[in-house]
Order: C-alpha cells, then structure tokens, then sequence
C-alpha cells in the first residue's frame, strides 16, 4: 500500500482547520493569534526545509554526507542540551558530545550493523531517522540528568559538604544527587515503555502502518527503537555526568560557580 | 611543640569580596580557642578556608605543619568536625545519620557498635532512644550534639564550633563543654556565650576580615 499524498488543495484546507483553535482561544480572551501563527509558519519553513535536504541526502545516499548531518545534529543537540541545563557551553561542550555522541553511535550502529542489517549500512533511509529518534529522547534526558544534579547539588552544598567533612570522597560525596539525577532522567523512558500501545500508538509505529507497513514489522521496529533509545539515553547520561564532575569542582571538591550559566 | 593549625598571612577573596585579608594565627594541640567579632567580620570564613571550602588567595594555611593543597585537604578534613547552627545529619534517623560516616571508605572498617553509639550519647545527655527517631523530628540543640558525637565516633581531634551552645540548655551545654575540655581535643569556635569565652585559652577578634587582637591565657604555656 501507497501513501496516499495530501496535495495542496488539501494541504490549505488542513491550514484552515487550524482557524478553529485559533478562534476558539479568541473567544476565550487568550490573545495568541500572533504566536500561533508565527509557530505555524516557522514549523512549515523549517520542515520544508528538512524535507528537501532529506530528499536530497536520500538520493545521494553518499556515507560522507550521511555522517556530517549525524554530526551536525549531535553538535546542535550538544549546544541545546547544555543551554537548556543551566551549563556553560564553553566548559562541558567536550564532555557532553563524547558522552552523547558515543552512545548514539554505538547503539544506531548496534541496531543497523546487527538488528536490521540493510545491505548499505550507511543507507540514509535508516541511520538518519533512526538515529534522529535515539538523539532526540537522549537529549531530553541528558537535559534532565545535568539540570537536576547540578541544580539539587547546589540547593543542597551544606549537605555536600556535610558528607565530605564526614570523610567522603567527592565521588561518594555526590553519589546521593548522581543516582536522584540519573533515575529521574531515564524514568520518563521507561514509564513510556511500560505504558506504550496503551495509552497511545507511538509516533513510529504510526508513522510505519500508514507508510503502509504490516503492523507486526512495525511493533517489531518499535521495540527495537525503544530499547536503543533506552540504552543510549542510560548510557549517555552515566557518562555525560560523571565526566562532568572532573569540570564542575575545583581541586577542593568544591562546585565552582564560574562553569553555571547566569538565570 | 609545633602548632596544630597555623594561619600564614592568608587572604581569601570570593567573587570580588575580600573575606580575610593578611590573617596569621595559630593553635596548637589541645587548645581551645574562640573566634569573635561582629557579623561579618569573617569568623566563619576562617573556618571555611581552613576546611578548603574557601580558595586561599595568597597566603598559606598549614595543619600538622604542611600546606593546605588538594591533595592535602582530605587530612584535614578526617581529622576535623565541623559543627554549625544546625547541623545537617544526612540521613531519615538518627542511627542512620550517626553510622553515616562509616559508609564511606575511609572508615567503613571502624564501624561502631551499638554500645559505642549509646555510649557516646549518654556522654552528651542524649538517651538511646533518640536514635530511632526520625532526623526531621530532632530539635537543633540535639542535632549539634548527634553532629558532636559523630565526631567523637570518628576520633576526630579538631572540632570547628559554629555558634553551637546557642541552642542547648544549661544541662546539655555543661556536658559538652566537659567533652570538648579534654586536653587530647583542639577546639576552634565562633561563639559570644560568656561561659565558653571564659573556658577558653586565647581569643582571636576580628574585624572586617582583619585579626585585630589575640589574647591568650597565660596557664596555656606556649
């Protein structure tokens, strides 16, 4: 089965739809015209023009190509995570790309070398979306790990500090704040997992059915992506935080101040 | 006989504000001694910098004579207990905040036994049963003195006293000052109880980040 296309016609009847929230919200007294509209036209823009790059990255299918988009999204992912973090970028830029980037390309190449195994490897129809998916869910979760351990560790320094008095090392010191920082990171991962098919059909899966798939090769791609989206995101949030600690604290196991953007 | 802790014209300044400026003191091996001043004059700065949670800007702090470095900050900090207002125990109850130390590496292999714990509260007028309470029920005066007896727990010999008689009535302040009196302990407080002040053996006052008098007891002999 075929797609079937939604030509322009149609394309500008599915605009007007968006007339109705837009009209509701203004009865309502909500002022957001404005907002939804740019919103709106900014999401068209930018998904054209992810869309003729892609078109373009498909027929050329070239390895080179392929790697330097992967490349470039793990540097935009490195920059928004750290941003949204409360992180200078300038101090854990490093640490976070080696940590984000090694385990999106170790499990995308774990799940196109041994799962699917395509006769191209590098075949852009798989490694982009696939990894674009893993990267995505990871960087919610790297995002998660570093704002809550950095900003838990700095509500409590006197406890911190408390336990260092104590005899602890700085590792054993944080230990408390690392584990509350990685779980509530990968908790939303794994909520989704046990609830998924349930409360909702996942995007991929519905993104295959209506490509045309049979939907048991969809299930099956579905947990394959899951539990590589749940395997990097572990796996990227370890590493990101601890290789953060050699960059956070002074030689005196102290949280220095200097590495924490302004809010 | 070598000082305990020396001071050797430090300076500390933090986010562009000077704490201490050119600040020399020493304390020897079963001293007690009390910082004063008024708010602000950087008598808990002293006692940060000593523990390295205060970069020193120029200067040197020493303990047992060597220099105060990040690979010497840990020795120091074994050897100390520092005692605030109200102290954080770190963990839901009492037996768990007083065990607490002994999960860390450096004194997993010291771990006390029931009669010690109950041994070394008594000392502090604390009953035993105080340890199966939870922490967030503990008043301050008795969070001090599970903090004070942490210490003792781990041998600690140089206690840092932040305001710590402030909450405890006259009963339980006699039993600590009888603890701290022991002449193997080095004591360092900030305090304006009068009756600590006059147990003491030197005063240091400070003012404005600057040490302006010392004044030591004639019977301490050094």
């Amino acid at each position: 089965m075929n797609t079937l296309d939604i030509e322009l016609p149609k394309m500008t009847l599915l605009y007007g739809l968006s007339l109705l929230p837009v009209l509701l919200l203004w009865l309502i007294g909500l002022r957001l015209t404005k907002d939804i509209v740019i919103s709106i036209v900014r999401m068209s823009i930018q998904l054209a023009l992810v869309g003729i790059y892609l078109k373009m990255l498909f027929e050329l299918n070239h390895p080179y190509l392929n790697g330097l988009w992967i490349l470039m999204m793990l540097l935009v992912a490195d920059i928004t995570i750290l941003k949204r973090a409360g992180l200078k970028v300038r101090y854990f830029a490093l640490a976070t790309f080696t940590a984000v980037a090694s385990s999106i390309l170790f499990s995308t190449a774990f799940l196109v070398v041994l799962v699917i195994q395509p006769t191209l490897y590098y075949d852009a129809h798989y490694i982009i979306p696939l990894a674009g998916m893993i990267l995505g869910n990871c960087l919610q979760g790297n995002v998660i790990a570093l704002e809550r351990f950095y900003s838990v560790l700095r509500k409590n320094e006197n406890e911190y500090a408390t336990f260092l008095m104590l005899g602890a090392t700085r590792w054993e010191a944080v230990r408390p704040y690392f584990k509350d920082a990685i779980k509530a990171a990968i908790n939303p991962t794994i909520a989704g997992m046990g609830t998924m098919g349930l409360v909702s059909l996942p995007g991929m899966m519905t993104g295959q059915i209506l490509g045309g798939s049979d939907p048991w090769l969809a299930v099956k791609y579905q947990i394959a992506i899951m539990i590589c989206i749940f395997t990097s995101t572990t796996i990227a949030c370890i590493i990101n935080l601890k290789l953060s600690l050699n960059i956070a604290f002074n030689a005196f196991d102290i949280l220095n101040d200097e590495v924490m953007a302004k809010r | 006989m070598l000082p305990l802790l020396r001071f050797d014209q430090v300076s500390v300044t933090v986010q562009q504000k000077s704490l201490l400026t050119n600040i020399n003191l020493a304390l020897y091996n079963g001293d007690k001694a009390v910082l004063c001043g008024k708010s602000g004059s950087g008598k808990s700065s002293v006692l940060r910098t000593l523990l390295g949670l205060h970069p020193v800007t120029s200067g040197t702090v020493f303990f047992q004579e060597s220099a105060l470095t990040p690979s010497t900050v840990q020795n120091i900090r074994s050897c100390s207990a520092f005692i605030g207002q109200e102290p954080i125990l770190g963990a839901d109850n009492v037996r768990q905040a007083m065990l607490l130390p002994f999960q860390f590496k450096s004194h997993r292999d010291r771990k006390p036994t029931e009669d010690q714990l109950i041994e070394v509260l008594n000392r502090l007028q604390l009953a035993a049963t105080l340890l199966n309470q939870e922490s967030s029920r503990i008043s301050g005066g008795e969070k001090q003195r599970i903090a004070l007896a942490r210490g003792l727990l781990l041998g600690k010999k140089l206690y840092l006293l932040d305001e710590v008689t402030s909450a405890l009535d006259t009963e339980s302040k006699q039993a600590v000052f009888e603890v701290l009196s022991d002449p193997a302990l080095t004591v360092l407080s900030v305090t304006h109880d009068p009756e600590w002040l006059e147990r003491c053996s030197i005063i240091f006052q400070l003012e404005a980040g600057r040490l302006i008098q010392e004044k030591r007891n004639e019977y301490t002999g050094h």
